[in-house]
């Protein structure tokens, strides 16, 4: 039994390399090999549509189609991680914070002055 | 004439909002036990607010008692003041109010707000990314080196394709170490009661002071935590150079970066202390520390449960 964020993720696969916009009884045909009823599929693009990666035509309600491509998501995502403000930190917990090119480059100057060769310290 | 408790809780509040939390964040020792500071750091945020909020509570209900358990007793049992209730007693015990009401409203809403954020973030992560072959880590298409990781009940590991790119193995390693030290001891937590103080009180400059020590006190635990598990000849080397090229490569690929400022000069007290580590604290003086942390908790507790003498 698939998970449904596995689900969630086989259809969004769909709708990326999709044309155009597909209806529910299209993604069941394309994802055969799953075995989805076609509530099932309802079900998932609901989801989808909630958390607002799939939107439907105003005039053509049965059919669904993807709101931004892969790379809009992960952009966006890179975009709130690199832009992060100070008082964000919280949310997440990120290896190194954001460094001017000044600082880099003292940083650079520190770690080769420290010496090239690893001296048990 | 005010109760001799309630001067003593506002004077405790006076000291651990100004030159307490100053000293401790101009002191050198913090970088040389992260953790016992981290300790120091809680009391002090703890312990700064129930002496605030006790000393206003204790003068407010003076008139109904000399201490805090008899006069809230008084209250609840409804009797009638010993003493006329003047306006400075019902100001008091207004700002308890609202001081207390303020500061677990701005606890609850941070926490709501970041887990929110995490969940988004979450699903973003889970429907752009593949899986990799760890279930809790994923690799992100992008060509600037970043790594971070969301906490939460189901935590994430994030790693750029570009981090991935521009790191060895020993390095990557150093960088998913240190990334897992924060989730496996729950740093974001650390965190919350200072983004929760400085929302509370933004005019009170130790409360931005404590919150910018604490970030950093914590990214030095996790690199501590990173290096006993890492293996390899010079493992602070490595986890140093990966900081570096993280930092470095965020700056020149042209990516737009925030809190410059703050987070530069910890990165730098970061690399420092990696490449020429000082001396771990001696046992007497973590044991000094950690006994005043729990002085630190227990004073205002106690002024505040004990009967007045």
């Amino acid at each position: 039994m698939a998970s449904l964020g596995d689900l969630e993720r086989a259809v969004m696969d769909r709708l990326w390399s999709a044309e155009g916009a597909l209806a529910a009884p299209e993604l069941r045909d394309g994802l055969a090999e799953r075995g989805l009823a076609l509530t099932t599929v309802h079900t998932v693009l609901s989801r989808l549509e909630q958390k607002g990666f799939v939107v439907h035509d105003d005039a053509r309600p049965r059919r669904f189609r993807a709101r931004g491509t892969r790379e809009d998501h992960a952009a966006e995502l890179m975009h709130e991680v690199l832009g992060q403000a100070g008082d964000r930190q919280a949310v997440l917990a990120r290896f190194v914070g954001g460094v001017d090119a000044d600082e880099a480059r003292l940083l650079r100057e520190l770690l080769a002055a420290a010496g090239p060769d690893d001296a048990p310290r | 004439m005010l109760p001799a408790t309630a001067a003593a809780l506002a004077v405790l509040a006076a000291l651990l909002a100004w030159p307490v939390p100053a000293l401790l964040a101009r002191a050198g020792w913090p970088r040389r036990d992260p953790l016992v500071a981290l300790v120091c750091w809680q009391a002090i945020g703890l312990a700064g607010g129930l002496s605030i909020i006790g000393a206003l509570l204790v003068h407010g209900l003076a008139p109904w008692g000399h201490s805090l358990p008899e006069a809230t007793w008084s209250v609840l049992t409804g009797h009638p003041a010993a003493a006329p209730v003047r306006g400075d007693h019902w100001v008091a015990l207004t700002l308890a109010g609202v001081l207390a009401t303020e500061l677990v409203g701005v606890l609850l809403l941070s926490w709501v707000r970041t887990t929110r954020t995490r969940r988004r973030h979450r699903e973003l992560l889970e429907l752009v990314v593949q899986p990799a072959e760890l279930p809790d880590a994923r690799l992100l298409e992008h060509p600037a080196p970043v790594a971070f990781c969301i906490p939460g009940a189901r935590p994430l590991l994030v790693l750029s394709s570009g981090m991935v790119a521009e790191l060895d193995d020993a390095q990557l390693a150093a960088v998913v170490a240190h990334e897992r030290a924060h989730l496996r001891e729950h740093h974001h937590l650390y965190l919350l009661p200072f983004v929760a103080w400085e929302a509370a009180l933004p005019v009170l400059p130790a409360a931005a002071r404590a919150h910018v020590a604490v970030r950093t006190l914590v990214e030095m635990r996790a690199d501590d935590v990173a290096l006993s598990s890492l293996a390899g000849p010079a493992p602070r080397r490595t986890l140093a150079q990966a900081i570096v090229v993280a930092a470095g490569g965020a700056g020149g690929a042209g990516v737009p970066s925030g809190a410059l400022a703050v987070t530069g000069s910890a990165v730098g007290a970061r690399v420092v202390r990696l490449l020429e580590p000082p001396s771990p604290l001696p046992a007497w003086a973590r044991a000094a520390a950690l006994l005043s942390a729990g002085l630190l908790l227990l004073v205002p507790t106690a002024l505040l449960l004990l009967p007045a003498f």
